[in-house]
């Protein structure tokens, strides 16, 4: 083809051209989707700021929620959540942690899929079902159990906690086999050729060099823990208020409680939007529940990125 | 060997075998309560006629139509972003950039939002600020936000998988990027979005807390005809009220079976991604 016919049908062009619109309408729903989630969690903060103008620091440290006084203290709700989130992780991280060492270090490929399966199946269920269950089973047996205490009811921050340590149970158990799993298994085989046991060579090899991935496996389970609302709002009772003098307080562990999100998903959601300081209130609680869920998931994703580096480093050396 | 070598040896196994038992025993526990209680209730009948008497008798169909709704229309809420947003990151971007870094730490942080901030923003920006009321399109937006890091995630994951060669062959070809994402980076990952959908699918159809406020409603609602005042009733929203306020024995059976129907739902979708999920992990090892 001569020159000139290759200005009159700039073939390269054409294609280049035709297709642009896959580069700017990708660039343009990324940027789109992220200013809008951006502004809109803005908002949600700006709606926060007459309640931190007025109480400031109380609003967080305030031991009274009260709203026909205006008095908003989300203290105890703090203390309800930190509480069923540290039940549910003592239960559910030791058996998570025995599981996964089970099918991770002990089990063949056949029964490490039945394990998985088993896990899947507890992740899949909705939390409205766990709900349900804690509502018509565990909440019966939780009173029964604590008879010689004698509970108010069956509905607590333990009761709750219980529900949550289920329901968290498959995160941890999946990414704790997935940390050990990640552990070469020329680590293993050294150790054992040390005349190491293969226990030993777990306690001692495989469970150290997974120690950040396990971490994070828990500070996820955290960051679901913290966020689960209508399991956790239908167990635990809802009383406001219910803030111990101690930091450990066993009558409180068993009595009713509020938490950030059984109040968030209450009722007083909607009758708090007439009023200004009460709707700033509220969602100055869906704001603190943010940030404490987002502070454990950088802190799992941090741990991930320092492992990362380290596993480089380690290679470089050898 | 000494003694404690020997316990020891014989402790972790047996520690991790009762782990493994305690969830066997939660599994099954679940699972035939859900089963003995939900399968004398549900029937064609119970899935085709509508609620009556506060969910004392009849059946779920307004439920199952409206959770179909709900989670049909935050697929198509969510797969134009996600297919932007995995573009970009993957085929725009290079692999390591800050930016893209930065994309997946938003993704992470996303998909860790608590379900109920969820309906917070959608009480605030939809019912009030925009006016909606109850919508069913309020709800649907909102589980689409939810799910959209699991299918940018599954898609991101397929892309990175995609045969380097084929890439490169088609360059030489002379192919412009725009014909290249067209003929082999988008068909080479529909399996991604074929799991991504589907595990979207299951986890927004079980989610209760973010159509709490903008969407669900118990009774009263049928097929929706508009956006503003469109409510739906929904499984979980029907599950989350009569757990809370209905000891009537039809109700007992009418909430057991409307759980086990959900349960089913989110079961079957979260079994049809395997089959694409294993076959990606098989891929990815060859690789």
């Amino acid at each position: 083809m001569s020159e000139r016919g290759a200005e009159r049908f700039p073939i390269e062009k054409m294609r280049v051209n035709r297709h642009r619109w896959i580069f700017w309408s990708s660039m343009a729903g990324l940027l789109i989707t992220l200013s809008a989630l951006l502004a809109t969690l803005l908002f949600l903060v700006w709606q926060a700021t007459p309640i931190i103008r007025q109480s400031g620091a109380g609003f967080v440290f305030g031991r009274l929620w009260y709203y026909p006084e205006q008095m908003f203290g989300a203290l105890a709700m703090i203390y309800g959540t930190a509480v069923v989130s540290l039940v549910a992780l003592t239960l559910a991280v030791p058996v998570a942690l025995g599981t996964a060492v089970l099918s991770a270090e002990y089990l063949d490929a056949g029964a490490r899929l039945v394990v998985k399966s088993a896990v899947e199946l507890l992740a899949g269920v909705p939390s409205v079902v766990y709900g349900l269950i804690g509502v018509l089973f565990l909440r019966e047996w939780v009173y029964r159990g604590l008879a010689p205490f004698d509970p108010i009811s069956g509905d607590s921050l333990f009761t709750a906690g219980l529900l949550l340590a289920v329901m968290i149970l498959p995160t941890i158990t999946t990414l704790c086999d997935d940390a050990l799993r990640a552990v070469p298994a020329s680590q293993r085989a050294a150790a054992r050729s040390l005349g190491l046991t293969r226990a030993e060579s777990v306690l001692h090899v495989a469970l150290p060099q997974a120690a950040p991935g396990l971490l994070a496996a828990i500070l996820l389970g955290l960051g679901r823990a913290l966020g689960e609302t209508v399991a956790v709002f239908l167990v635990v009772g809802r009383q406001d208020n219910q803030l111990p003098d101690k930091l450990f307080s066993w009558d409180a562990l068993i009595s009713p409680g509020q938490t950030l999100t059984s109040k968030l998903g209450g009722p007083e959601t909607h009758l708090a939007y007439g009023d200004p300081l009460h709707w700033a209130a509220m969602a100055g609680l869906a704001v603190l529940l943010l940030v404490m869920t987002a502070l454990c998931l950088a802190a799992a994703k941090g741990i991930e990125k320092l492992t990362k580096s380290r596993a480089a480093r380690v290679a470089g050396q050898s | 060997m000494t003694g404690s070598r020997k316990f020891i040896r014989w402790l972790l196994p047996t520690l991790g075998l009762v782990s493994a038992l305690v969830v066997a025993v939660v599994v099954i526990f679940i699972v035939t309560v859900l089963l003995q209680r939900g399968t004398s209730s549900v029937s064609i009948h119970f899935l085709t006629t509508d609620t009556r008497g506060a969910g004392s008798e009849g059946g779920i169909f307004y439920q199952i139509l409206g959770t179909c709704i709900l989670i049909g229309s935050a697929l198509a809420v969510a797969v134009p972003p996600a297919l932007a947003i995995s573009l970009v990151r993957s085929v725009f971007l290079q692999p390591h950039t800050r930016l893209g870094k930065a994309l997946d730490l938003i993704l992470h942080l996303l998909n860790g939002i608590p379900a109920i901030v969820f309906g917070i923003l959608g009480l605030l920006i939809f019912s009030k600020l925009f006016g909606w009321g109850k919508s069913w399109l309020a709800g649907g937006i909102l589980l689409g936000v939810m799910i959209l890091p699991t299918l940018t995630v599954a898609l991101i994951e397929r892309l990175a998988a995609v045969p380097r060669a084929y890439i490169e062959a088609a360059t030489g070809l002379g192919l412009t990027r725009g014909q290249i994402i067209l003929a082999i980076w988008l068909p080479q990952s529909s399996g991604g979005l074929i799991t991504g959908s589907l595990l979207g699918l299951a986890r927004a159809a079980g989610e209760t807390a973010p159509i709490l406020f903008v969407t669900a409603v118990f009774s009263g609602a049928t097929v929706p005809t508009g956006i503003v005042d469109n409510p739906l009733l929904a499984l979980p929203y029907h599950i989350f009220v009569l757990a809370q306020d209905s000891f009537h024995e039809g109700a007992r059976a009418n909430l057991w079976g409307a759980a086990l129907v959900l349960v089913t739902l989110i079961t079957v979708l979260n079994l049809a991604a395997l089959p694409l999920r294993f076959r990606l992990h098989e891929e990815s090892r060859h690789a």
